[in-house]
């Protein structure tokens, strides 16, 4: 390392303890910011794992035709599973309808009617990548083109609200988590702001001694990515004991990978990048 | 090695320097004297380039203000040494650190940085006082370490804007003899100053600056 990064890394931190207060500050709302974009994040995930749980269990219902023979339920069963995004298909006989019914209803079919008019059945289950209400619409109408099928049914309204109530949440989550980003660099830029107008008279040296742009400008850098690395991991530290507090009172919480330790660091040094980068452009033309 | 030909330079309020022509040989002692407000330190500040010039020619070291790119000022500046009226001390460091601080800003090695430092601040006779903070210091001995700052680079020319301004009779006499003798070991001098009583005439070159014009 050479002795100009080493001198930028003690100047930085010569500067962060001269302006202890905003430093303090500026690291709390990055903490705050990281935390409650994090929040968002774990939220995000469990409802996307509950939503793609609900989503799995949803079938399609094909009726058959009554009239229909056993080897045309043959053909038309190969022609279902031959259409894209069909995961399985199970057939439900008239019998095993008439067994629903008694099960659901608590009377026997055959108590209230003379004939089963129950038709049979196929119930399909699509594969995850289409089980979204328009994917499923198509599916559902190519399969209601077939020949021998009477009806088509499953529950798209669940389908669409789902959706829709993820995408507004999502928007809603995205829409906090700038603000709260945005907030963050604001305060950074202007801790930035009083160590450069506190330090003003070195600066003046420093020029007058021929130090280089880059020389200048380098501890300030040092100093906003320090404040945004202590906040990440503020925010890292506080999440690895959520969890480990969340998992003994709800341990069926999935928890979002480790990845989320490193990239909240990752994030709190970047909003300090682009705090202290503001900083200079505005206070520090040279 | 410093020549400026027919330069302009004005501040936006109409002050500032005009049609100034001047030279500075190599070792020479060259005095810049004028009331204040004629315009001194505005020929100090187009040197070092704190401003720059509207029309004319400016040629410092190898640096011509034809070519001159803004990423070169600390280049420049590194090859001139510059003291004020004030010190312009930072005043949270020791002597040593103050005078190592350009030494650091211009990468030069740790060892290297000890050896210079205790030399020069050996001439400027401040080896005793190198732990020392600025504000333990009197006037002329903050002076002495601005000095020591400002030749540490073994700087081409040492520009001194009113070195004495703040210091009293006595130590503004152990200032310019500290100068004088810079100058005699090769240093060239532009100095400027309000002081006439200052100006030790024999064979020095004296330039007179009024109200932004130089005078013969």
């Amino acid at each position: 390392m050479s002795s100009g990064f080493l001198y930028s890394i003690g100047e930085g931190l010569r500067g962060l303890r001269r302006a202890k207060f905003s430093t303090f500050v500026s690291i709390f709302t990055i903490f705050i910011s990281l935390a409650v974009i994090g929040l968002f994040v774990v939220f995000i995930f469990n409802v996307n794992w509950i939503m793609t749980q609900i989503k799995s269990r949803m079938e399609l219902e094909i009726f058959i035709d009554n009239s229909f023979t056993k080897e045309q339920i043959d053909t038309l069963r190969s022609q279902i599973e031959e259409v894209a995004g069909i995961e399985s298909v199970r057939y439900v006989s008239k019998e095993e309808a008439a067994e629903v019914f008694r099960n659901e209803v608590g009377r026997d079919i055959f108590e209230i009617l003379d004939d089963n008019p129950l038709p049979p059945s196929f119930q399909v289950k699509l594969r995850p990548e289409v089980q979204t209400s328009s994917r499923a619409e198509n599916i559902s109408d190519q399969l209601a083109n077939f020949d021998g099928v009477d009806e088509v049914l499953y529950r798209r309204d669940i389908l669409v609200i789902l959706e829709r109530y993820f995408r507004l949440f999502l928007i809603i989550s995205l829409g906090i988590g700038l603000v709260l980003a945005i907030g963050s660099i604001f305060l950074i830029y202007n801790t930035i702001k009083l160590i450069i107008l506190s330090r003003r008279s070195v600066i003046e040296i420093m020029k007058l001694v021929g130090a280089t742009r880059r020389f200048i400008r380098r501890p300030f850098i040092v100093e906003g990515v320090i404040q945004g690395i202590v906040g990440g991991t503020l925010a890292a530290l506080f999440f690895s004991l959520l969890f480990q507090i969340l998992k003994t009172e709800i341990p069926e919480l999935i928890v979002v990978t480790q990845a989320v330790y490193p990239i909240l660091i990752i994030l709190g040094a970047l909003l300090g990048l682009i705090g202290s980068m503001f900083a200079l452009r505005k206070f520090l033309k040279y | 090695m410093i020549q400026l030909s027919n330069v302009t330079a004005k501040y936006p309020g109409g002050e500032g320097i005009e049609l100034v022509s001047l030279t500075v040989e190599p070792g020479e002692f060259v005095y810049l004297v004028g009331p204040s407000g004629a315009g001194k330190s505005s020929v100090l500040k187009v040197i070092y380039r704190d401003i720059i010039p509207q029309s004319g020619h400016v040629v410092v070291g190898g640096f011509n203000s034809l070519t001159f790119k803004k990423k070169q000022i600390p280049y420049l500046r590194r090859k001139l040494g510059i003291i004020f009226q004030d010190f312009k001390l930072l005043m949270d460091r020791n002597v040593f650190e103050n005078v190592a601080f350009t030494l650091r800003v211009t990468h030069t090695r740790g060892v290297e940085i000890k050896r210079k430092v205790l030399r020069v601040l050996a001439d400027v006779g401040l080896s005793h006082k190198r732990l020392k903070m600025p504000y333990q210091l009197s006037g002329g001995e903050q002076q002495r370490v601005a000095i020591a700052r400002a030749l540490v680079n073994e700087p081409i020319v040492l520009l001194a804007d009113e070195p004495t301004g703040n210091l009293d009779p006595e130590a503004a006499e152990e200032i310019m003899q500290l100068i004088e003798k810079i100058n005699s070991k090769g240093t060239a001098i532009l100095m400027a100053t309000h002081d006439f009583r200052l100006v030790r005439a024999q064979r020095r070159k004296v330039i007179k600056i009024e109200k932004g014009m130089t005078r013969s």
